[in-house]
């Protein structure tokens, strides 16, 4: 009866955001012949008790997707979840750079060819809060320049992206990690605390750029769904939306991919790809990786 | 009667006379303001949060995506703070009015011009805000036509009361017939209790359905079209007034008319100089034009204006020309006659302000530098470098806030003027070594009472303990300054030197802790003011120890002190009822759901 009830909550938030999102991405809107980007979004905290639902926030992970005239961006941020052990909410920090790289895209306060210029813009208007935002976040932001229908990426730390044409990846990002399980992140620790915590610039990201096509599928996710969906199961779910361009039929896939990835993290037998890379590093350990959970799934409409 | 009721419509409403289209729009761009509370590449809290419609309404709160209000924030707030909290009295480095007869009703300390898509005959602008609770709002509807002229048409409200929770504002308008794409919004916000902060603004207004009826809305035939009638009937009421009783004030002595005439603001002069010939004569003594303060007519000050004014100021000691100028038809000519002025009073001029002159340029500098008498200069909102300083050596006051000031300049300026009490450098991006800065003002400034650096962040805490060397400071604002520097011992340092201390900002110095304030606490018992904005590690046994111990303060900041409860402060708000307690709002849980 429980697990019954746990599951209707977590379908109806997968719904909600979907609700969410579709509105956000009307067709009608756009001109058809304008190149843009057709979204869906879903995702899952890892904590099973009931938590405040916040757009743009699942656990510690934030996401957001916004428009311009000159490009759509998508973007998604896991914050570290160290940070608890020192009474900062590690959910605020990752939550309130998305929210600022909304509003700088909104805004239009960006280069259509530089998204980690934004991440960087976004990380130093968090110094002006003035409300101390404390904690540190990886960061993956996509952009898709509609003059010249090239997507531009920036990733610091181990979310990443991964394109998918005509069956094959084509493109996906590198995960940047100083040691194992300890991935590149922007930090805004505590005072006197700046020598005790990694901090990554945020020119440190890895930045790439390349031509999309009509069709193209864009997954940008959080390690959580990395770490535990094998590399050949999120290729045969991005397979399915080639060339989609019903939000709809794009929310049930990312749905799909959300939801295996939250199963599989709570497995305690299954061999995660968490599992094996632990194991490289000399590290015996089985099962999935719960984390918290953020899937953008989108397809390229030129 | 039904033609009566056309009539009057004719008379009162020409959108239904011309069946006009409505529209409404939201900002679509910021023109000009004069306060912001951030650095400039940064829009959290900063007026381009205007543009578009509004994010955070209805929720209230302290929010960064809204434009939050605050003047030259060291003196504004005291300002505000000191009309509420300290009796009226204001910082010292406050700029009186130069002229006190010319006091504008509204009291304007800040305006903000937005911009619009589409022109219309406006019938409503509404302003939804977040967070405020008392603020009187004037707008200044400007013209679109050839000569683009503003109108000056004040559609201003009185201060007015309202309760803690975000709300749609709706000014009353005058009514203007003209098309209108640019309006100015104008703040006075001495009746607050807590910062103003703004969603957006809407024009609603009638739009010309055709080109013809555009252009006849422009060459002004429809405003002439419904004023016809009303002036006729006008015309009627006016009777003949004047009577042939003798004129027993033209008996009066010269200097005693000069002296009923000094109480006398600009406007009333002028009208009294088309009076009679002796009137004539007297309201053009120089003697009447010492101090002139343009500011309040900002909109209706224009390049002959200048010239009149030149020719009656001889012997002129103080000049405000903030706001003037920025919307002349041309602003070169305009220069070229702020320079001249310049010119010719550079003997006398002891106070210059030239808040917000946006043409103010290399030659405007090169004639204010040669007035060495000066006193007391004010450069808010100024671009333009300041290199030729040398002949200012009898500086008191300097306010350079968002000047773009470089640190060899101002070290210069600090030597050159050993008498500077009150310096201003809020907002000063170029300042790149304010340690150094310190150390020149300690060694030169002996006097110095008043110090504000807020928002210049090179500062650190070594920089900082020079101040502790500066016996007369009263006043130091060193907001954000130390944001996340260990600020070390340089409070103690402040705390032992600085025992004249009255108010003290010390906002967002995130590594500071109970400790370290409890020196201030200790040693500085004039303290009226203490702003720990932001402050994370502070606990309430401190800030309990700061009401208990320091018997003169007014004012305790401790917004966004997350250790404090909100119990904590009520309790506190009871006991210490002669003390403001400032708290900000804390976000709502429907805030992100949006």
């Amino acid at each position: 009866m429980h697990s019954l009830l746990v599951t209707g909550r977590f379908l109806s938030r997968a719904i909600w955001n979907g609700i969410a999102n579709i509105s956000a991405t009307d067709p009608s809107v756009q001109r058809k012949t304008d190149p843009h980007l057709i979204s869906a979004v879903c995702g899952f905290s890892k904590e099973r008790k009931f938590q405040r639902l916040i757009k743009g926030q699942f656990g510690d992970d934030a996401w957001f997707t916004a428009k311009y005239k000159t490009a759509d961006v998508l973007g998604v941020a896991d914050g570290v979840g160290g940070w608890r052990a020192y009474g900062i909410d590690p959910g605020e920090f990752s939550l309130h750079l998305m929210r600022t790289c909304e509003r700088l895209v909104k805004l239009g306060r960006f280069t259509p060819t530089d998204p980690s210029e934004l991440v960087a813009k976004s990380y130093y208007e968090l110094l002006h809060h003035k409300k101390a935002i404390l904690g540190s976040s990886t960061a993956c932001v996509v952009l898709l320049n509609r003059e010249n229908n090239t997507l531009y990426t920036a990733n610091i730390g181990d979310s990443g992206f991964m394109v998918v044409r005509r069956g094959k990846v084509v493109r996906r990002s590198e995960e940047q990690q100083h040691y194992f399980n300890t991935p590149f992140q922007l930090s805004l620790p505590p005072p006197g605390y700046q020598q005790d915590v990694l901090s990554d610039r945020p020119d440190a990201a890895m930045t790439d750029n390349f031509p999309v096509e009509d069709g193209d599928v864009i997954l940008v996710a959080t390690d959580g769904v990395f770490d535990n969906l094998p590399h050949s199961v999120i290729v045969d779910q991005l397979i399915k939306v080639q060339g989609e361009r019903c939000a709809g039929r794009l929310q049930m896939v990312a749905n799909t991919l959300a939801w295996m990835a939250r199963n599989l993290s709570f497995d305690e037998t299954f061999i995660s790809p968490f599992a094996e890379s632990a194991f490289a590093n000399g590290i015996e350990t089985i099962g999935g990786k719960p984390d918290d959970i953020t899937v953008i799934l989108a397809t390229v409409a030129i | 009667m039904d033609c009566e009721d056309v009539e009057m419509d004719k008379g009162s409403k020409i959108e239904t006379l011309l069946k006009m289209n409505h529209v409404e729009q939201f900002v679509s761009k910021v023109l000009d303001y004069t306060s912001r509370y951030n650095n400039s590449n940064s829009y959290y809290y900063s007026p381009i949060n205007l543009v578009g419609k509004y994010v955070k309404y209805p929720s209230y709160g302290d929010c960064p995506e809204t434009y939050f209000l605050v003047l030259n924030t060291f003196l504004s707030s005291f300002k505000i703070k000191g009309h509420m909290v300290i009796g009226g009295k204001r910082a010292e480095a406050y700029q009186q009015n130069y002229r006190p007869q010319d006091s504008d009703p509204l009291e304007a300390e800040d305006y903000i011009t937005l911009q619009f898509d589409s022109a219309v005959i406006p019938r409503d602008a509404l302003h939804i805000r977040n967070l405020q609770s008392r603020c009187s709002c004037t707008d200044l509807g400007k013209d679109i036509g050839q000569d683009d002229t503003p109108l000056g048409t004040s559609m201003g409200t009185p201060p007015e009361m309202c309760s803690h929770e975000s709300r749609k504002f709706h000014p009353q308008i005058k009514e203007i017939n003209h098309l209108i794409n640019t309006i100015r919004l104008e703040f006075n916000q001495s009746h607050l209790l807590y910062h103003y902060s703004l969603d957006a603004v809407l024009l609603a207004g009638y739009q010309p359905m055709s080109t013809l009826q555009y252009n006849m809305l422009v060459s002004g035939v429809v405003n002439h079209m419904v004023s016809v009638a009303a002036k006729q009937n006008d015309s009627e009421n006016v009777c003949d007034t004047v009577s042939d009783s003798q004129d027993l004030f033209d008996n009066l002595p010269y200097e005693v008319i000069i002296h009923i005439f000094q109480y006398l603001d600009l406007k009333s002069l002028s009208q009294c100089a088309q009076v009679n010939k002796i009137w004539n004569v007297v309201s053009a003594d120089p003697i009447l034009y010492q101090n002139l303060s343009l500011k309040s007519y900002w909109y209706l000050v224009d390049c002959g204006t200048l010239e009149y004014f030149m020719k009656k100021c001889n012997t002129l000691k103080k000049l405000d020309l903030s706001w003037c100028g920025n919307d002349c038809v041309s602003v070169i000519e305009f220069k070229r006659l702020v320079a001249d002025f310049l010119r010719r009073s550079c003997n006398t001029l002891t106070h210059l302000s030239l808040g917000n002159c946006k043409y103010v340029d290399m030659e405007i500098m090169e004639e204010l530098s040669a007035c060495k008498e000066l006193v007391d200069l004010r450069l808010i909102n100024i671009t333009s470098y300041l290199l030729t300083i040398n002949n200012l050596t009898k500086l008191v006051s300097l306010d350079l806030t968002c000047h773009n000031i470089m640190d060899s300049v101002l070290i210069r300026i600090l030597k050159l003027n050993p008498n500077l009490k009150h310096i201003t450098v809020d907002l000063c991006e170029n300042l790149m070594a304010l340690d150094q800065v310190a150390e020149v003002v300690e060694k030169h400034n002996k006097f110095l009472t008043t110090w504000s650096s807020w928002k210049v962040v090179t500062f650190t805490s070594e920089g900082i303990k020079n101040f502790g060397k500066c016996p007369y400071l009263t006043e130091l604002d060193l907001g954000w300054c130390l944001m996340s520097t260990d600020p070390g011992d340089c409070l103690e340092i402040i705390a032992d030197g600085c025992r004249q201390l009255k108010r003290l900002i010390l906002s967002e110095w995130r590594g500071l802790n109970d400790h370290l304030l409890m020196s201030i606490i200790m040693n500085c018992k004039e303290l009226t003011q203490l702003d720990l904005l932001g402050i994370k590690n502070i606990t309430a046994n401190l800030c309990e120890k700061a009401l208990l111990m320091l018997p003169k303060l007014r004012l305790l900041d401790i917004s966004f002190c997350e250790s404090v409860r909100q119990d904590e402060v009520e309790i506190w708000r009871q006991q210490f009822p002669h003390i403001t307690i400032q708290r900000s709002c804390q976000y709502l849980v429907n805030d992100y759901l949006n």
